[in-house]
């Protein structure tokens, strides 16, 4: 079993791309869900971002997207293993109905990230360390550098686009 | 031993994201920093309550505070948008 200070930075990076390879795949750079999500990336573009990644970063502030389950799946793997992260998958979901949002992003990013880190909690990974991890994740796109952040999303959404 | 590695690391970018929220000076941009602090906040409510019934608080507090930012940018957005 490694140890806790190399499990959380591979933990981080696995939820990292997880969550910004479902969110992208489910278009969320494209348009804001909601006013707010819109004026959060206008903000950012005039701030010196990209508009798509500052409209992904408003989205992921106003509804619960695949990192939200990404971060709950966790949560419920480590209080109850797989079925505590399908059970979180389900409330994803409803937060999602809540937020006014189809919900495919949160609960396919829960559902994906539960079996994810049911996998290598086998292999021997503690799974607080991918709660750590998802935290570090979004550290890292919502509360470094906003302009860097939402260009290197924009970068990622132009290969998808 | 390993989740009070995970719980210091929650922790203290709870504390990084709250103290940078209340720094930056434009309303927008202090929510992707509050979201930030509510991830933590949520990690840290399962870290430390380990029982299968606190996913459901963790779930009920990050929806709550997801809900109230989507209501802050949103109503701020429409206000501005009819001055």
């Amino acid at each position: 079993m490694l140890a806790d200070f190399i499990q959380i930075p591979i933990a981080a990076a696995l939820c990292w791309i997880l969550f910004v390879a479902v969110d992208i795949v489910f278009r969320l750079p494209e348009k804001g869900g909601v006013k707010g999500a819109t004026a959060i990336g206008r903000k950012i573009e005039e701030d010196g971002g990209a508009l798509a990644g500052g409209t992904m970063m408003g989205n992921i502030v106003s509804s619960p997207d695949a990192s939200a389950g990404t971060l709950l799946a966790a949560c419920g793997v480590y209080v109850a293993g797989l079925p505590g992260g399908l059970a979180a998958a389900v409330l994803v979901f409803i937060g999602n109905r809540i937020c006014h949002d189809p919900g495919s992003a949160g609960t396919t990013g829960a559902v994906l990230a539960s079996v994810m880190i049911s996998g290598f909690v086998v292999l021997g990974f503690a799974p607080e360390n991918f709660i750590a991890g998802m935290v570090i994740a979004i550290l890292t796109i919502q509360g470094l550098s906003h302009p860097h952040a939402s260009r290197l999303l924009a970068r990622i959404w132009g290969w998808r686009h | 031993m390993a989740a009070l590695i995970a719980l210091y690391v929650c922790g203290l970018i709870a504390l990084f994201a709250a103290i940078r929220t209340v720094v930056e000076p434009e309303p927008y941009r202090k929510l992707p920093y509050l979201n930030v602090m509510n991830f933590a906040i949520a990690g840290l409510i399962v870290l430390i309550l380990a029982h299968p019934l606190s996913i459901l608080a963790a779930a009920a507090y990050f929806v709550g505070s997801t809900l109230e930012a989507n209501a802050i940018a949103s109503t701020r957005a429409a206000v501005m948008e009819n001055d």
